[in-house]
């Protein structure tokens, strides 16, 4: 084979770019680990090891080359980024169910990296919410909230027996200092505001403080601090978190002008759920995002008012993976409307004066 | 790599995309341009320019003095061709050329006595004597091509008079490893100069626009110099940041003036012609001193080239003279042209042409590309990069799945194929690759298409003949009928005999004229 130019090449490569991802997520990680316990990290490991077994067999399967594909390290972004974002004592199972769902019908099957049309981690994450929305919608209180903390051993219990160690119910971990069932900020609100509350009223509760509530305004910020890593090293598209966060300001803002004790603030929505995370290192998986300059503003500011408008008036607390697969299904046409005009095809205006 | 602290003269704008690879010009640019001992064969490849091949007028045998012409230009679109050294013609006969594919096509060689003995040289003291068509059959005559690299017959690029101001004198140079440009003006800014005064006077007077990347400070200076020497105070000096491909000429025509030259339309249409600094040097050469374009300065360069520098090389200089001067054994790869838009010489016995502006010998590990190849994940890394504002990523897409409609209408052929995309590829794609492979299809698609619409023409041409033939035949019958019709009519029932007689011979009648008539369109010409 003739071998054309260029012979010059950047020392780059895609599993370079995914292991920054993984790095990135560091800040978010620790964050999630210190309020909400270890749990996550045995969802990211159960999820790994799945994400793996499962791309190498399909991939034999399908008669590709195993070795080259599998340590491009895209199973294992995806992995990451679902055991980051399910609740703390998943039955383990379920992380196996969604992981395989993921690698195999969403990724595999559309033809392997680089071809498929939705995000990997937010179908994992969606399939299971439809199918386990008790589990899937369990949080635990931030450690400092919580009745009865849950150490190493019970956690590994609960994920892998689905009770403690004193074979104590689920429910037990989830109680609050105020002997009530923790939620997430996001849903606490929700629910408040369903029985009639006031946003003014709703503040009160021990669980909302700062700019969002106990916990995850640190996970937010951590993961907003890894976010632009990504964005400094050019490892994804500053359009795409730009435009998230830009939707959901402006959209928020509108609903929070027209009655600011009926709606959350912008700054709420920022540092509230899996804003950050989802901005910074959901909506920015290049496969599966708008590929154009503009197309990534449209791309993220769609996401933005989409979960803004799910978290207001949907039947979800939160909505970063409806709206990340909503606006993964308009990538073909924003696509297609947002190519940049090329070179000698613009008009010549604002040109210099003849020299 | 050093950056010239020389302010700009023009304002600078931007290009989008760009990539900033090792630039590795300190190689081959520390020592003076040098001479070296002649081959003992040249192999003159007689398509060495852009356009056609150019038709030999020398034969086998015959013996040639240095500049002496021996292949003429076709008359519309390719350039004369000189002896680069005196000696015998050996032969004209299919070699092997500088071509990416290894491909052969007709050659002059010859045989040099090692005299290097020039032929009668013609130099005009004075050239504001000439006419503009004198000038420019010296320069068509002189065999003068685009030495920047393209090797575009430079008298048909000068031919265009009307609407044109500025001539922009290309010494970008943004090719890494390359330093052929930045030597000579080093070296002869005043004569590169001269040769740039030439063709404006060719205009009645053009501005005059030097655009030159800041990594050549020493190049700089020169032009400074040279412009005090020759009063020749109007020119200015164009500095602009070093970055790839910024001396492509849509790309410098956007950082010097900002326009953008449109689709389907010349430099000329806006009123710029632009030529290399090697080619303005050739027009001085062969205005003032006579020379014909026989040699050229090449950079031989590379981790295996023993001799790194820039030499002048006259043209069909087998590689494999070049290689054994510089000791490239080691080589593990011969390029011809830069990192970036050159290609791989896998034959030495080709010669130079007059395009060769470069030639690096890659040592252990240089422009080794080791990484395997792997799916597009869409980053858009290539997009960022490119300087014709393309999606190289959804050309890929379409490339590869064959709908070269889709590629088209991503403008597929506004990609000038510099390698930024290919160059930044974290997948390691070979992107240019696949656009080549795109560009070509279409292009023998629209071929074929031409062909096959000539042929269904043709056919359709055709049937309708045949049908025509076959209603006039039908006519004729119903013709004749009547006329028996009528023959009996008149005859009346009384005399049955002479009705029959009658009808007879209208039965003959028609045979005979039906008989003339086809022998009349058989012969018809084909449409």
């Amino acid at each position: 084979m003739i071998l054309s130019s260029p012979f010059d090449k950047e020392p780059n490569s895609v599993t370079e770019i995914m292991l920054w991802v993984i790095a990135a997520t560091l800040p978010g990680l620790f964050a999630l680990v210190y309020f909400f316990g270890i749990g996550i990290i045995i969802n990211i490991l159960i999820a790994s090891i799945t994400a793996i077994v499962t791309e190498a067999l399909i991939l034999k399967l399908r008669k590709r080359p195993v070795k080259a594909t599998l340590f491009d390290g895209s199973a294992l972004v995806t992995a990451w980024l679902i055991g980051l974002a399910l609740p703390p004592l998943l039955p383990w199972w379920m992380i196996v169910v969604g992981t395989a769902f993921a690698i195999t019908f969403v990724k595999q099957v559309y033809g392997g990296l680089g071809n498929n049309l939705f995000n990997p981690a937010m179908v994992a994450y969606v399939l299971l919410l439809i199918s386990f929305p008790v589990q899937m919608t369990s949080w635990l209180p931030p450690s400092e909230l919580a009745q009865n903390p849950v150490g190493i051993t019970d956690t590994l219990s609960y994920i892998f027996t689905g009770s403690g160690t004193n074979g104590q119910d689920i429910i037990n971990a989830r109680q609050g200092i105020d002997g009530f069932t923790m939620a997430t900020p996001l849903d606490h609100v929700r629910t408040e505001l369903a029985q009639g509350y006031r946003i003014t009223e709703i503040q009160s509760s021990p669980i909302i403080s700062g700019l969002s509530g106990i916990g995850w305004q640190w996970i937010n910020l951590a993961f907003l601090l890894g976010g632009l890593i990504l964005i400094i090293r050019k490892i994804a598209a500053w359009q795409i978190p730009a435009g998230v966060l830009a939707g959901i300001f402006l959209m928020s803002l509108l609903l929070y002008f027209t009655d600011n004790d009926q709606y959350l603030s912008p700054l709420f929505h920022w540092f509230a759920g899996a804003t950050m995370l989802g901005a910074f290192f959901i909506a920015t998986d290049p496969v599966t995002a708008s590929t154009t300059a503009k197309g990534r503003w449209l791309f993220g500011l769609g996401i933005g008012i989409i979960t803004v408008l799910i978290r207001t008036f949907g039947g979800y607390p939160d909505a970063i993976a409806f709206a990340v697969l909503l606006m993964n299904m308009a990538v073909p046409m924003i696509d297609y409307y947002t190519k940049p005009k090329a070179y000698g095809h613009k008009t010549n205006k604002g040109a210099a004066a003849d020299v | 790599m050093e950056r010239s602290s020389f302010t700009s003269e023009i304002p600078v704008f931007e290009i989008p995309g760009g990539i900033h690879p090792k630039e590795n010009k300190t190689l081959s640019n520390q020592t003076p341009i040098a001479e070296l001992p002649i081959a003992k064969e040249l192999i003159i490849n007689l398509k060495g320019q852009a356009g056609k091949r150019s038709m030999p007028i020398v034969e086998a045998g015959d013996y040639v003095l240095k500049g002496q012409i021996i292949a003429k230009s076709d008359g519309v679109f390719s350039s004369y061709q000189h002896a680069p050294t005196s000696g015998t013609v050996k032969a004209i006969e299919k070699r092997p050329i500088a071509h990416a594919s290894g491909l052969q096509d007709l050659c002059i060689v010859i045989e040099s006595d090692g005299r290097d003995q020039w032929c009668d040289r013609n130099p005009v003291s004075d050239y504001h004597n000439l006419s503009r068509e004198q000038i420019l059959a010296r320069i068509f005559e002189s065999g003068i091509v685009g030495l920047g690299g393209a090797s575009f017959p430079s008298h048909i690029k000068l031919q265009r008079q009307e609407g044109v101001n500025t001539l922009i004198i290309n010494a970008a140079e943004c090719e890494p490893y390359i330093s052929c440009d930045d030597r000579l003006l080093q070296e002869n800014a005043k004569e590169v100069l001269q040769g740039a005064q030439i063709i404006s006077h060719l205009y009645h007077d053009l501005n005059i626009i030097v655009g030159i990347e800041d990594n050549k400070p020493l190049a700089i200076e020169a032009l400074d110099k040279a412009r005090k020497e020759l009063a020749f105070e109007s020119l200015k000096i164009g500095v602009i940041p070093t970055k790839y491909p910024s001396g492509g000429e849509k790309q410098l025509i956007q950082l010097l003036t900002s326009k953008e030259v449109p689709k389907g339309k010349l430099p000329a249409d806006l009123g710029l012609i632009m030529h290399n600094v090697g080619t303005c040097f050739a027009i001085y050469e062969a205005i003032l001193h006579g020379k014909p374009l026989v040699e050229r300065v090449v950079t031989l360069t590379g981790n295996a080239c023993a001799n790194k520098g820039n030499f002048k090389v006259p043209f069909g200089t087998p590689f494999s003279h070049l290689l054994d001067f510089c000791q490239a054994q080691e080589a593990t790869k011969i390029i011809m042209g830069g990192p970036m838009m050159g290609f791989e010489v896998k034959n030495f016995n080709v010669g130079i042409v007059k395009a060769t502006n470069c030639i690096i010998m890659a040592g252990a590990n240089e422009l080794a590309n080791n990484q395997t190849e792997l799916a597009c994940i869409r980053c858009g890394a290539c997009m960022e990069v490119c300087p014709a504002s393309l999606l190289p990523q959804q050309l890929y897409w379409y490339a590869k799945s064959d709908e070269f409609d889709k590629a088209e209408e991503y403008d597929l052929f506004d990609c000038i194929e510099c390698g930024a995309c290919a160059y930044v590829c974290p997948s390691n794609i070979p992107l240019v690759q696949y656009y080549r492979y795109a560009k070509s299809n279409i292009r023998n698609n629209r071929i074929e298409k031409v062909k096959s619409d000539k042929a269904r023409q043709r056919h359709e041409a055709r049937l309708e003949r045949l049908e025509r033939v076959k209603r006039e035949k039908a006519e004729r019958h119903r013709k004749a009928a009547e006329t028996r019709r009528k023959a009996a009519e008149a005859a009346g029932q009384n005399d049955a005999k002479k009705a029959a007689v009658a009808a007879a011979l209208a039965r003959v009648q028609a045979k005979k004229t039906q008989t003339k008539e086809e022998t009349n369109s058989s012969e018809e010409p084909e449409a």
